[in-house]
């Protein structure tokens, strides 16, 4: 015995196939140039403020200042976005601490670009050297305080 | 650890949308649990903020904002358990292409995470408002004690903006708290978090609404969008604010005007910018969607009045943008050479959203000339282009008034500013097209079997 059964086949027409299709390729193709030109400019651009660097350089500065300390802040950097750079990325990575621009605190911070005489840096704002951590990163601290 | 936390917060916001919404219904029951996931993870994070905000920061006990975050997560997922029924499940929905543009979809999702995962390894502290800003307040508000409080302390008034809202460093700070540790994988990874939740909301709510195909479009068009994707390493509000202000959107449309709210609510929460699309948003449902206004009202209260209680009671010694722009303006706001200023910078910044010869612009109108628009959805496109629409003029009216640089601030924000308007003008542009699956031709073919018997 033969028995008749209905079939129901669904068809798009050929510009909403050929519109999708587009769409997804130039998608494709966005995502592809997109991934190539950030993975490109990323490694060419690595830290480019050296803000991962600060944590080294002030690595020992959290056990020597208590966190509830506002510090002073000196630097040779001459001002602009270097400058800038440098005290924000100092302020990032020693937070909870402040950091204020002037000696005018029991802890100041010395943020250098250059090697120079920093016990004169220290004596000239009446402080001390309390420790030089290499790399331009001082730690200073108001005379009354030895 | 930091990231378990991240995860505890997504999965509190799914549990909590899952048992007290009707999301997870959504048809085609995948775009349901995109809805789930983006409105979960999204408002999960936006709650564990607050809450950290309110008990650890304000409150000074982060113990309790955790106990009080567990014990909802143990509630809601009792909740879950105990309501748990077994649903039918209609059969899998026909659409145009659906094997090839889920696989488009998740190849592009792997890119774009490729992608970011360069500048997870060469940059891992984001660019320069993620620690300069962002990432420096939840480094004091985690800190517990009194030090919290240094988040708006006049002496890092100016170049710090302790008077900007605190979702996104309240979170980072609770992780951080939660877990004892300043991981820097915490920031980048609930950036990423926003990003997904952002792509869920758009994919899920436009195949809830539209139909499988143009929501895995839009899906597709946001995961290609360059501009979008270079923001989401960077560890700034602007995707967080930009998955807000696509939810807000996408619940409206969805008719789920509470769930609006909140996310609109939230954003005020997020950036300033927030504060203006909350604005926008309640003015523009006021007028289009006029039954629902009261609920969406309701539903971003209680992110809006913390919003709007920290920027009033908290930051001293700062002002606004606007605040301090009011000498002078008046002349400038007549200046039409600054207007042409805005205008050509809105051209070079929406050009550079794209890569090399590749704009995000290009699938938008291949979609549009092979699918044409409906002109049944009206409603809809003049809600979510009003909404655009109206967010792009305040913006441009703020460039107008300022007392910075135009440049500056043109060539500094603008870029970002069209990254969190981006995702609703693609929501808007899909949503209006014709829906693939109603341009089917179902053909009959009747054959003869042999039947035994």
């Amino acid at each position: 015995m033969k028995r008749a059964s209905v079939r129901e086949q669904v068809r798009y027409p050929a510009g909403v196939t050929a519109g999708l299709a587009a769409a997804v390729v130039l998608c494709l193709w966005g995502a592809v140039q997109s991934y190539s030109t950030e993975a490109a400019y990323q490694q060419a651009n690595s830290d480019p403020y050296m803000v991962s660097m600060q944590f080294q350089r002030f690595a020992q500065v959290p056990e020597m200042v208590p966190r509830d300390a506002v510090m002073g802040y000196l630097s040779d950097a001459p001002s602009g976005v270097v400058d800038t750079a440098m005290f924000d990325s100092a302020q990032y990575v020693l937070a909870p601490r402040i950091l204020e621009r002037g000696a005018a605190h029991d802890w100041v911070l010395g943020n250098f670009t250059r090697p120079g005489d920093f016990h004169s840096v220290a004596q000239a704002n009446g402080l001390r050297l309390e420790r030089d951590f290499g790399n331009g990163a001082i730690l200073f601290r108001r005379e009354e305080h030895r | 650890m930091g990231l378990l936390w991240i995860v505890e917060a997504m999965l509190l916001g799914c549990l909590l949308v899952y048992r007290f919404t009707d999301l997870a219904a959504a048809q085609p029951s995948w775009a349901g649990w995109l809805l789930v996931f983006g409105a979960g993870a999204a408002g999960g994070m936006g709650l564990a903020s607050a809450l950290f905000f309110l008990l650890g920061v304000v409150g000074g006990i982060p113990a309790a904002a955790m106990m009080v975050e567990l014990a909802g997560l143990a509630a809601a997922a009792w909740m879950v358990f105990r309501g748990a029924e077994k649903k039918e499940s209609p059969g899998a929905a026909r659409y145009p292409m659906r094997v090839t543009l889920w696989l488009a979809a998740l190849s592009a999702l792997a890119l774009a995470t490729a992608g970011m995962a360069a500048a997870w390894q060469w940059n891992p502290q984001g660019n320069w408002d993620a620690w300069a800003i962002w990432n420096l307040r939840a480094r004091f508000l985690s800190a517990g004690g009194g030090l919290a409080s240094r988040a708006w302390s006049p002496a890092l008034a100016g170049a710090t903006h302790t008077e900007y809202p605190l979702l996104v460093s309240s979170f980072v700070a609770r992780c951080w708290a939660y877990s004892h540790a300043l991981s820097q994988a915490v920031p980048a990874a609930a950036s990423y978090a926003f990003f997904l939740a952002l792509i869920a909301l758009a994919a899920g709510g436009l195949a809830a609404l539209r139909g499988p195909a143009l929501g895995l479009s839009a899906g597709l068009v946001l995961l290609a969008t360059p501009a979008l994707l270079r923001e989401v390493p960077a560890q700034y509000a602007d995707v967080p604010l930009a998955c807000y202000v696509a939810g807000a959107v996408i619940f409206a449309l969805l008719e789920r005007p509470v769930l609006a709210g909140v996310f609109a609510g939230l954003a005020a929460w997020t950036k300033d910018e927030g504060l203006l699309f909350l604005a926008v948003f309640l003015a523009v449902t006021v007028l289009l969607r006029r039954r629902t206004w009261l609920q969406t009202a309701l539903g971003a209260l209680p992110a809006a009045v913390l919003a709007l209680a920290f920027k009033a009671m908290l930051p001293k010694g700062t002002t606004s943008l606007l605040s301090a722009s009011a000498g002078g303006a008046g002349h400038r706001v007549v200046d039409f050479g600054r207007a042409g200023t805005i205008l050509a910078e809105f051209g070079r910044q929406f050009a550079s959203m794209g890569v090399q010869w590749y704009h995000p612009i290009l699938p938008l109108a291949a979609l549009a000339v092979a699918l044409r628009f409906d002109g049944g959805r009206r409603r809809d496109l003049a809600f979510g282009a009003a909404v655009a629409g109206l967010l792009l003029l305040g913006e441009s009216a703020v460039y107008m008034v300022t007392a910075n640089s135009l440049e500056w601030q043109l060539q500094t924000s603008l870029g970002r500013l069209l990254v969190q308007v981006w995702p609703v003008l693609v929501v808007t542009a899909v949503l209006a097209l014709r829906q693939p699956e109603r341009l089917a031709v179902v053909e009959v073919a009747k054959t003869r079997k042999k039947q035994r018997g």
